[in-house]
């Protein structure tokens, strides 16, 4: 009598646990989602991450077939602005990494407002005007070659990096890898913020200047190249993309550096020319939702939702790490830089303390 | 030969026109804008040519292309001709198993290539170590702009020996068996008789070499990445980045700029070919074929073949090949305990890279064949017409290998974007395959031009004298004369849509994807592991495609 009395209550938990698993998407919207029958995605997110995710989100909903495009930030923009003029429609979601252009959809209009239910369980900076919504929690992190530097080598904050360069720039001569702020708008975002965060920045810039820092357009080929020894060391680099190389391979070490990580987020929004909003909607609110979440944070993409557990996931990380992240809040703020006298002033000045110009 | 102007040609040169001019035009009113050309506030303006004439990365990105260009042709075109001499000519030792291995290198994506030469000999590559270990140095940086030029002369061999094998394969013995009897030495006969003979050939391919200089984009960006090393193509990507939303105008005006240098290099080939019938060599009688000794000096031949074949395709492949079975590489790794086949399985997850597989096969096989029919079509109609025209269509075809892939791919975008009856094409392979199609016509039609040149009018002459009509000709006489021409372009233009990877980045989408693009859209995040894995996929299928070539009877050694 117990055990079937435990198992009840089992199966009541899980059924309750299933149900609270669902997102919180409003009835009419599921109804008019599945009606629209249809969901087309441009993510800068590669495939490879969000398998299990579109998988789950076909099971929940399987009259809703999934179209997903996985381009580079700056085609998503391009792809967006050109179709829009064109009149002939656009993708549903737009979901990419680069905030600040994101940013500047929301802020040219191209972008509809959608109050998620789910956006209860967000930190108050992770959405704008109900149009721009933080999925993610990913901190920008050091990453290293744990067979070629050793652990009495590591620097652990900004400035010990800043020092440990100048005092044997023969040694980290090359060594030294990140992303191109002049190529890579991701780059460009990362580095104005740590113009912000650094109090130090410029003798940071010259230090990164005196140990010949190589530049990249590609994460990929900085972590493989860190992989491979050609690089002992890469700054700026996503913590998602480092783990998810370190399930691979145990040689890369990953440091939260010690004064501040900043902390980056795929932004998701709902154009105008959305063909088919409901669906749309649907997949942001699962986006967001504890479930969603969850496969989010499998993927080695952290999550931010409050009441998911794990390793890969806002609170756990501020509970281990302590306090220093510094999310990029979403908001007008990103597209300080996107004005053009601005950013080549940037640029000049980036390039004169790295005395490259 | 005289006769009527035909509806039927002026009509090939307005369908060429139809499909080159839409995208230049696009281009070059994109590049006299402020803002993008579909946004309302755009306006006329030169401030795009100002900005990049004052900015000292063009200079400096001009200035490498120019270097890179030069240096590259200057390695391709002796080397090629060379090649195309000792195998076509002489009794040099194996040359029938090693012909088809001659031309791998282009069918592999230069961006696959670069990764495989950093995997082999950059600072910590397997090569590199192991002759660190035993020399105690290893004396070369695979990240300068003399490695940049060194690689891409030597992959672009195959380039000019396919143009010169061609043209010496269609041409009469006579005159170098004369010289033979005359008692020259093989060497004298190569360097007095054969290659002036295929002048015209090595021409063509001397200016694509050039061309190809300038669309450059895989090998500097990959090996010239964290060096800063910029040309024309990576300076027009990173334009993308600069003022942080993308700036079509300037990158428009780059185009522009490339275009300017491809107009007067037609013109000048143009002047240099000077009148086609002093290289007619087919004439209406038979051909036979005794190959040139070359004595003692076989095996230094055969070494030399080797060796390139060695530093081009075996070199980059064994890296590439490496990378995809193991889970990472480099310094103080024991490559034993690293191994797996990982990522070829995990492949099998993602319906859009198998899509992909399947969409590169269809448009090299399919899309090939048919770019040929049109390619042979337009060629046919300026064939013997002695008319204004013609001279239109020879610049027309060149237009395109002016535009950088990267820069064709986001024109036909917007084409295919704008203008509304084609719209439904965007998504399917066709975009793809129209695009590719015009991005290689000047390409594609070169050989096959090369060939017609070959034929001499007394053939045709003799056919028009017993009545036969144009189109009579063209099918009984012309073209079967010219069909080793055609089959060799289909394998050429095969292997090239296999490869193809910058021209298909701005229309890739479900139903689109190629494997260069998605290698190219991965490269970007860092999946390595599939990337490495497509590599491997596109090079088996590129290399079972040609045995099926070959046993079809498309012999590459005829």
């Amino acid at each position: 009598m117990r055990q079937i009395k435990a198992s009840l209550f089992l199966i009541v938990l899980a059924r309750a646990a299933l149900a609270g698993d669902r997102p919180a998407t409003a009835q009419e919207v599921i109804a008019a989602a599945e009606q629209e029958g249809k969901l087309v995605i441009y993510s800068t997110t590669d495939t490879i991450f969000v398998g299990p995710l579109l998988k789950d989100f076909n099971s929940l909903y399987p009259k809703i077939s999934v179209q997903y495009d996985d381009l580079n930030s700056t085609e998503l923009y391009n792809r967006v602005i050109a179709e829009v003029a064109a009149g002939n429609g656009s993708g549903d979601l737009l979901w990419s990494s680069a905030m600040d252009l994101q940013l500047k959809l929301a802020n040219d209009a191209y972008a509809q407002a959608y109050l998620s239910p789910e956006a209860t369980h967000l930190p108050s900076w992770a959405s704008w005007r109900n149009e721009v919504y933080a999925t993610t929690y990913e901190p920008i992190v050091f990453v290293y070659n744990k067979r070629l530097l050793k652990a009495e080598d590591v620097p652990h904050s900004h400035a010990c990096l800043a020092k440990s360069l100048s005092a044997d720039p023969a040694k980290w001569r090359g060594k030294v890898a990140s992303y191109d702020p002049e190529r890579s708008g991701i780059g460009f975002l990362l580095i104005t913020q740590d113009s912000r965060l650094d109090p130090d920045f410029a003798a940071t810039a010259r230090a990164y200047g005196a140990a010949g820092v190589k530049l990249y357009t590609s994460i990929g080929a900085m972590l493989e190249r860190i992989q491979s020894g050609e690089h002992l060391l890469g700054f700026n680099i996503f913590a998602s993309y480092a783990t998810a190389r370190q399930w691979k391979d145990p040689s890369i070490g990953i440091v939260y550096p010690k004064d501040y990580s900043l902390v980056m987020s795929r932004i998701a929004l709902i154009p105008r020319a959305a063909k088919h909003p409901n669906a749309a909607k649907a997949f942001l609110d699962y986006l967001l939702s504890r479930r969603g979440q969850e496969l989010l944070a499998r993927s080695a993409l952290f999550s931010l939702h409050d009441e998911v557990e794990g390793e890969m996931t806002a609170s756990a990380l501020m509970k281990k790490r302590g306090g220093n992240f510094k999310p990029l809040p979403v908001g007008p703020s990103l597209l300080v830089y996107l004005d053009q006298a601005k950013r080549l002033d940037f640029l000049r000045r980036w390039q004169r303390a790295l005395g490259t110009k | 030969m005289q006769e009527r102007p035909s509806w039927g040609r002026v009509a090939a040169v307005l369908a060429t026109a139809t499909a080159i001019l839409p995208p230049l035009a696009i281009i070059v009113y994109q590049s006299v804008l402020d803002g993008p050309f579909f946004q309302p506030s755009a306006k006329l303006s030169l401030s795009a040519f100002r900005f990049v004439m004052a900015d000292a990365d063009f200079h400096r990105a001009l200035g490498s292309t120019l270097l890179v260009a030069t240096g590259m042709t200057a390695v391709a075109v002796p080397l090629g001709a060379l090649l195309a001499f000792l195998f076509v000519r002489t009794d040099l030792p194996g040359r029938r198993l090693l012909e088809p291995l001659l031309l791998i290198p282009i069918f592999l994506s230069p961006v696959v290539i670069a990764f495989g030469y950093v995997v082999a000999v950059g600072p910590v590559g397997f090569v590199t170590l192991l002759f660190r270990e035993t020399f105690g140095t290893a004396p070369w940086n695979l990240y300068t702009i003399a490695s940049v030029t060194l690689i891409a002369g030597l992959t672009h061999i195959p380039h000019v020996y396919l143009y010169t094998a061609s043209t010496l394969r269609a041409m009469n013995v006579d005159l170098e068996e004369a010289a033979s009897v005359a008692g020259a030495s093989t060497a004298r006969i190569a360097l007095t008789v054969s290659i002036p003979m295929v002048r015209p050939a090595l021409l063509y391919s001397g200016v694509l070499v050039f061309f190809l200089g300038f669309e450059l984009f895989g090998l500097p960006l990959i090996l010239g990445d964290p060096e800063g090393l910029l040309v024309l193509s990576t300076y027009l990507f990173k334009l993308t980045n600069r003022l942080g939303v993308p700036s079509y105008q300037l990158m428009a005006v780059v185009a522009v700029v490339i275009m300017a240098f491809a107009f007067p290099l037609v013109w000048v080939q143009r002047r240099l070919m000077g009148g086609a019938g002093r290289f007619v060599s087919i004439r209406g009688k038979g051909v036979s074929h005794a190959p040139l000794r070359l004595g003692r000096w076989r095996w230094v031949a055969l070494a030399l073949v080797l060796g390139w074949l060695g530093a081009t395709v075996v070199i980059p492949l064994a890296g590439v090949f490496l990378r995809a079975f193991v889970t990472n590489w480099g310094e103080g790794v024991r490559l034993s305990e690293v191994l797996t086949v990982g990522h070829f399985t995990e492949l099998l997850d993602y319906p859009n890279l198998i899509r992909g597989v399947v969409n590169t096969l269809l448009i090299g096989v399919v899309g090939g064949a048919l770019a040929v029919a049109c390619y042979a079509g337009i060629a046919l109609a300026a064939h013997r017409w002695q008319s204004r025209w013609a001279k239109v269509l020879d610049y027309l075809v060149m237009v395109p290998r002016g535009m950088p892939g990267l820069v064709a791919g986001l024109a036909f975008f917007w084409v295919f974007l704008f203008i509304k009856p084609i719209a439904p094409l965007r998504a399917t392979p066709l975009s793809l395959w129209i695009a590719y199609s015009v991005v290689w016509l000047a390409y594609g039609m070169r050989l096959i031009s090369s060939a017609l040149l070959q034929v001499g009018p007394e053939l045709e002459e003799a056919a028009l004298t017993v009545g036969a009509s144009r189109g009579r000709i063209t099918r009984d006489v012309t073209v079967p004369l010219i069909r080793f021409g055609l089959l060799g372009s289909w394998l050429l233009v095969f292997l090239i849509f296999v490869r193809e990877y910058s021209t298909g980045v701005y229309l890739l989408g479900p139903g689109t994807e190629v494997i260069g693009s998605l290698i190219v859209s991965l490269w970007a995040t860092g999946a390595m592991d599939t990337i490495s894995a497509l590599s491997v996929i596109n090079v088996v299928l590129v290399g079972l495609g040609l045995l099926v070539a070959l046993q079809l009877g498309v012999r590459v050694n005829e």
